[in-house]
């Protein structure tokens, strides 16, 4: 799964960098996309969750030497919080004591990994008008999505088998509050920028939610969603940046169609990653997939919300928005090869 | 930051040795770079310390659960150490705003993460104490380094 996320990712910075708008410096997002990539690339490699703690500590130190309004120290907080807890969770699971003790490790791991990436209740501090690199979003939606795939197959290997149920149920519990939070709060919010920050956060609810059911219908889900918000959701918030500045609401087709696909609708990649989601929790608990469907309908009146927040895309926004349509369509469309090229 | 590094250095040296220098020379070039970074001033229990104190009561009653829970058998003083560096300087990095403190703290952050895998029954091999203790050496670096970059996006 990392593998096809790093792909991923690459195609994503290869996107924003072509068609961001002109104002955009090109060659530092280039070169701190490409050093993002590179210790991506390092933690597919790591043969450990130790190193993958070590590369994660490096890029945040890197990132948060960026110059933002936010001070050093704070913007390191989130980050070295998460590989604290996923550190102390690492430990707990590897210390030849009590059962108590490796539930405790999973508590940890999950724990470090929503903090790292951002989620509720460690929602890491969001400034609009902040650079995209220097900002939370580098976690939740390009960095985040291979980290959390890399952590959660490696940590499988370490948590028992008595600790293996609590670590899905934490998952689980933490995607649906993730889900119900996130789309609330992107349909309700004041700000748009912070609208679109919440939507990324109800996306990994039906991730978390996935990895959570530990069967193959919901690792593929998992795998979909987090494709989705790589290749569809992070280069819309990118073009829109521009018209979330203007405060300009439009209502053409086009954002009709965007707005379709942030709501995971057919035929763009979020329906079948949704599909699946269900069809899994209806094998593991039939009650959970009534919950996972009302939180569903939620994404509707934020993703119009949000697809009338694009403005209307012109030159090479226009151009990079129908890429990212056409490849939305097409995994929504033909997700197997991408199932079988992970091994799912 | 010195005692620190001959300590993990000391327990990273039964799994492997080259990983145990390692260790040592990241966490004794973090200590050098840190004594000359770090504020002139005496910094131990300064105005203002009643959350640290607070804080160093309640890492030693559960280091003390800990101590009853998990130092027992082999490799005893490893997962302990472990434990106690890994709580307590996540906890300093939290609480402090300065930029050298938390330096220091990651620095000794990555010397731990270094060190751990040890407790894993398979012999980690010595790349992840080579990875932190440059990490470590590195991270001192930063505050000298030439201002933080401007990127807009």
């Amino acid at each position: 799964m990392e593998p096809e996320l790093l792909l991923a990712a690459t195609a994503s910075l290869g996107l924003a960098v072509v068609f961001a708008p002109p104002r955009v410096p090109r060659a530092n997002l280039l070169t701190w996309g490409l050093l993002g990539l590179a210790g991506m690339a390092a933690m597919v490699l790591a043969p450990s969750l130790d190193l993958v703690l070590l590369i994660l500590l490096l890029l945040a130190v890197l990132q948060a030497r960026l110059a933002s309004h936010r001070d050093f120290a704070l913007r390191l907080r989130a980050p070295v919080l998460a590989v604290g807890l996923l550190a102390l969770g690492l430990a707990f699971e590897r210390m030849q004591g009590p059962v108590a003790m490796e539930r405790f490790g999973a508590v940890g791991i999950v724990a470090g990994l929503v903090a790292v990436v951002g989620l509720l209740p460690y929602v890491h501090e969001f400034d609009p008008d902040e650079s995209v690199v220097a900002s939370p979003i580098v976690w939740i939606a390009f960095v985040g999505p291979l980290l959390a795939a890399t952590v959660i197959s490696q940590a499988r290997q370490v948590i028992p088998a008595d600790a293996g149920d609590a670590f899905g149920a934490l998952l689980i519990g933490l995607g649906v509050l993730n889900m119900f939070w996130g789309s609330v709060g992107s349909w309700r919010t004041a700000g748009d920028a912070a609208a679109w920050r919440y939507s990324f956060m109800a996306d990994w609810g039906l991730a978390l939610c996935g990895f959570g059911l530990g069967i193959a219908d919901g690792q593929a889900a998992a795998l979909i969603v987090l494709f989705s918000i790589v290749l569809g959701r992070l280069p819309l918030y990118l073009w829109s940046r521009q018209a979330l500045r203007e405060k300009v609401p439009t209502d053409r087709p086009l954002n009709l169609v965007v707005a379709a696909l942030l709501a995971g609708s057919a035929p763009f990649a979020g329906f079948p990653a949704r599909v699946l989601l269900l069809r899994g929790a209806t094998q593991l608990y039939w009650p959970l997939a009534l919950v996972l469907a009302a939180a569903m309908l939620l994404w509707l009146p934020a993703s119009l919300r949000l697809g009338r927040s694009m403005g209307i895309p012109r030159g090479r926004q226009a151009v990079g928005v129908a890429i990212v349509l056409g490849l939305n369509v097409l995994l929504g469309l033909y997700p197997q090869p991408l199932l079988t090229l992970a091994g799912l | 930051m010195a005692l620190l590094a001959v300590g993990l250095a000391v327990l990273a040296w039964p799994s492997t040795i080259f990983g145990a220098f390692a260790i040592a020379a990241g966490g004794m070039i973090a200590a050098a770079e840190c004594w000359r970074s770090g504020p002139a001033t005496w910094g131990i229990m300064p105005a203002g310390s009643t959350a640290r104190l607070i804080l160093c009561i309640a890492s030693g009653v559960l280091a003390l659960w800990v101590a009853s829970a998990v130092t027992t058998g082999t490799g005893a003083p490893l997962r302990f150490a472990v434990l106690v560096v890994l709580g307590l300087m996540a906890a300093r990095i939290l609480m402090s705003r300065e930029a050298p403190v938390v330096l220091a703290g990651i620095a000794s952050l990555a010397l731990v993460l270094a060190a751990a895998p040890g407790l894993a029954p398979a012999s980690p091999g010595p790349i992840p104490a080579l990875v932190g203790g440059l990490i470590a050496a590195g991270v001192m670096f930063v505050s000298r380094a030439r201002p933080a970059e401007k990127v807009g996006t």
